[in-house]
């Protein structure tokens, strides 16, 4: 081991904590709108706004940094686990806050995204993250977008202070089941990633409700128009993929999980109103008011996209949150129970997850509609979208003239400002497929399967084969492109593609294009 | 066929709207403008409109009370653009806003309606890129400069976003382009001005001083990065080359 006796330069530490903070996939800077005022530095703004995009070409929003790297767990992916030889460092609150503020006011960042490895213990660690962001609201008045990880087993008093101070906290719940959860951070248990989040899901409803605003998070403005979205089912649950261990902590039922829920709080002694670390003009203030998000690693282990995406709706329902993001695991240490250190990162799972995300959230999907325990896993070839549209046929083709906002958002190519434009526009006089493609629709996928006045773009069968050996075709080259970014480098039979399907006639055709 | 023409700036595209409207010429033999005219056109007549602030003023009036403040909005990004016919698009756009109302706005099956949706969109996507990717350098007494060479006239759709942020801070906003800039002083209200050159000289000679940030910020660019998820055209996509002249993490190079 190399021996640090000098002390690192900030310009050092940063390189080193930010690389080491570049794993957590969430860099968003959306879900608060805040005015500035003068005297502070700073405003925010609910759509989010991203500074630049790195040569990943992720977006970078907010400073991601961790506080330390000096982490006293040994999780398995991580690269800062204890049994790893690297060289750690730990930021001051007042370096943290003068790159913040300094970037800030260059228009580099919109503000900061705070983890950290455990320093010595989770409330030792909760307690710096709280200084440093104390500190940079007070001292230095910094009025931007703040995110901070809560640490998994710090104390429900340090997180409520954090929460007060905060516009978005995320605890990442990393591997959905709980044998992944064992075998690849033994120090970790679902219990003390959700007994935080549920905490925090309290806070920010008792905050909500305290400003005369409904219990749960505004979800997208279109989901009005749409009957029985994942979010007005929350009480109704009926998934079967996700998590038994998740299940257990929410219940199946309303009664069950309250009571679950009850037992969890009062052992952890989360929200018990005595044990208040703030006093009561302080709980006036926001809590959370971006609400919070979670991660969850793709690959690591044997979880199915149905498991996966069952776990982030019951997140959505019974957590409240505002995101789930999906990291597709890269490797970065060798372990036995770890996949193969030359995986390729499951970048295209990764992308149909997200797919999958947005359909539930935006466009009123639910997972049973999307995978079930017989079809497991997204099609490696079609969008998730897509992929249902050809299953459900039967339903096709929609009258853009007169079908419902709903209805059109079922079409592949027609998105939710696409939509909304169709509704409002054709109250004047008819669509036809050239006004659609000016409004933003994008007819290449979705001529297959609408009518504009009756009438089809062309004279075409709606018939399953011809649709998607059409649909694949145009999408193979995208989404070799997205699992492949840079090289088109020899693959071998055995560990690059988990194909989790048969080869069908898709695969037979990238076969003959030379792409397989 | 007659064509009224204007200079560039939104005061005079507003008077000769006025002007043209009120020409009773009819709206088929008309045509808008902006000066200069690069070729013209034989059998057209070609009529100069001088600004007028009352007359611009109660052409704003009508559009914000007979047709609607988005619609208003929407006109002055429209007036923003690079593009030489954006004048005649407004008025094309004017004529079903005054007999339709605020629902003008969702026509977008006519042609006149969706040509200025199109372009108000096309500003709209430019300014946005613009809050997002402008760097300020910090010079002399924490005064922030950023430059922007932008295709539209984006300063006053940016300006309020940075008052907003940044009240207490001296900063100032340069178009190279159209030699103008934004200048805010901390606590106080930003103005509009033109640059002139020995102006801009002035305040390149203080942009010479080293800045530590500027190392930091490239320094964290780079370590941002996953190598494993490396995907240059997925960055040119979201960031493309044209934007990245004045930014502070490209222009150094690594």
């Amino acid at each position: 081991m190399e021996i640090v006796s000098r002390t690192l330069s900030l310009q050092e530490k940063l390189n080193i904590l930010a690389d080491a903070a570049k794993y957590d996939a969430a860099c968003t800077s959306s879900g608060v709108d805040r005015r500035g005022k003068k005297g502070s530095l700073g405003n925010s703004c609910a759509a989010g706004i991203c500074h630049s995009f790195a040569a990943d070409g992720r977006c970078i929003s907010l400073l991601k940094i961790l506080l330390s790297n000096d982490c006293v767990y040994d999780c398995k992916y991580c690269l800062n686990r204890a049994s790893n030889d690297r060289i750690r460092a730990t930021f001051t609150p007042e370096e943290i806050c003068q790159l913040v503020v300094e970037f800030y006011r260059r228009n580099y960042i919109e503000g900061l995204f705070l983890s950290s490895g455990v320093y010595k213990s989770p409330n030792i660690t909760m307690e710096m993250i709280f200084q440093t962001i104390s500190l940079l609201r007070t001292q230095h008045r910094f009025n931007g977008y703040i995110h901070v990880k809560a640490i998994p087993g710090a104390s429900p008093e340090l997180i409520e202070k954090v929460g007060y101070l905060a516009d978005r906290m995320s605890i990442n719940l990393e591997l959905p089941t709980k044998q992944g959860l064992q075998t690849l951070a033994p120090h970790k248990t679902h219990r003390s990633i959700l007994g935080p989040m549920r905490q925090i899901q309290n806070g920010i409803s008792e905050y909500r409700l305290t400003q005369g605003k409904e219990a749960l998070m505004e979800r997208s403005q279109g989901n009005r128009y749409l009957k029985d979205t994942i979010f007005d089912t929350r009480s109704s649950l009926e998934i079967s993929g996700a998590d038994e261990s998740l299940l257990a902590a929410s219940g199946t039922d309303d009664a069950a999980s309250l009571s679950a829920d009850r037992t969890l709080s009062r052992q952890a002694g989360f929200s018990a109103p005595a044990g208040r670390s703030v006093s009561r003009h302080e709980r006036h203030q926001p809590f959370v008011p971006a609400g919070q998000s979670t991660q969850i690693i793709i690959g690591a282990t044997k979880e199915t996209d149905f498991q996966l995406l069952s776990t982030s709706q019951l997140l959505y329902q019974q957590y409240d949150l505002k995101r789930v993001f999906y990291s597709a695991y890269v490797p970065l240490n060798e372990d036995p129970s770890l996949p193969n250190p030359d995986t390729a990162p499951p970048l295209l799972r990764e992308h149909r997850l997200y797919q999958a995300d947005w359909l539930l959230r935006y466009y009123g999907f639910h997972v049973k509609d999307l995978l079930d325990e017989q079809h497991p896993s997204f099609n490696v070839l079609l969008d998730p979208k897509c992929d249902w549209a050809l299953r459900h046929l039967e339903l096709f083709p929609v009258e853009v003239n007169s079908a419902s906002y709903a209805d059109l958002l079922k079409v592949p190519g027609i998105g939710t400002k696409s939509a909304m434009r169709i509704v409002n526009s054709r109250n004047s006089s008819r669509l036809s497929f050239e006004h659609l493609k000016r409004i933003g629709v994008v007819i290449k996928r979705a001529k297959y399967f609408i009518t504009c006045s009756g009438k089809m773009m062309y004279s075409m069968k709606i018939e399953e084969n011809f649709i998607t050996r059409q649909l694949t075709g145009e999408d193979s080259q995208k989404n070799w492109e997205i699992e492949h970014p840079v090289t088109y480098h020899q693959m071998s039979l055995f560990d690059d593609f988990h194909f989790d399907r048969q080869p069908d006639f898709g695969d037979i055709q990238m076969s003959l294009t030379g792409q397989m | 066929m007659t064509i009224f023409t204007c200079s560039p700036d939104f005061e005079s595209m507003m008077t000769c709207i006025y002007d043209a409207w009120s020409s009773r010429l009819g709206h088929r033999n008309i045509r808008l403008m902006i000066e200069p005219v690069g070729n013209y056109e034989l059998f057209c007549e070609y009529r100069h409109v001088e600004k007028d602030s009352d007359k611009a003023a109660s052409v704003v009036r009508s559009i914000r009370r007979k047709i609607s403040v988005p619609a208003y909005q929407m006109i002055y990004r429209c007036a923003m653009s690079f593009q030489s016919e954006r004048l005649d698009i407004i008025y094309r756009f004017l004529l079903y806003g005054f007999s339709y109302g605020a629902k003008a706005m969702n026509m977008l099956q006519e042609p006149a309606v969706i040509a200025a949706f199109e372009l108000s969109r096309k500003v709209s996507n430019e300014a946005h890129a613009f809050i997002e990717f402008l760097r300020f350098s910090n010079v002399e007494n924490e005064i922030l400069v950023s430059h922007i060479e932008p295709k539209c006239n984006v300063l006053t759709l940016i300006a309020p976003h940075f008052a907003d942020r940044l009240p207490s801070e001296n900063w100032m906003i340069i178009d190279d382009t159209r030699s103008i800039a934004v200048v805010h002083p901390a606590d106080e209200e930003y103005y509009l001005t033109p640059m002139t050159s020995a102006e801009l000289e002035q305040i390149h000679q203080s942009e010479n001083t080293p800045d530590p940030y500027v190392d930091l910020w490239i320094v964290f660019f780079h370590s941002i990065a996953i190598e494993a998820r490396k995907n240059p055209r997925c960055q040119r996509t979201m960031l493309p080359l044209w934007y990245r002249k004045n930014m502070t993490e490209y222009s150094r190079g690594k």
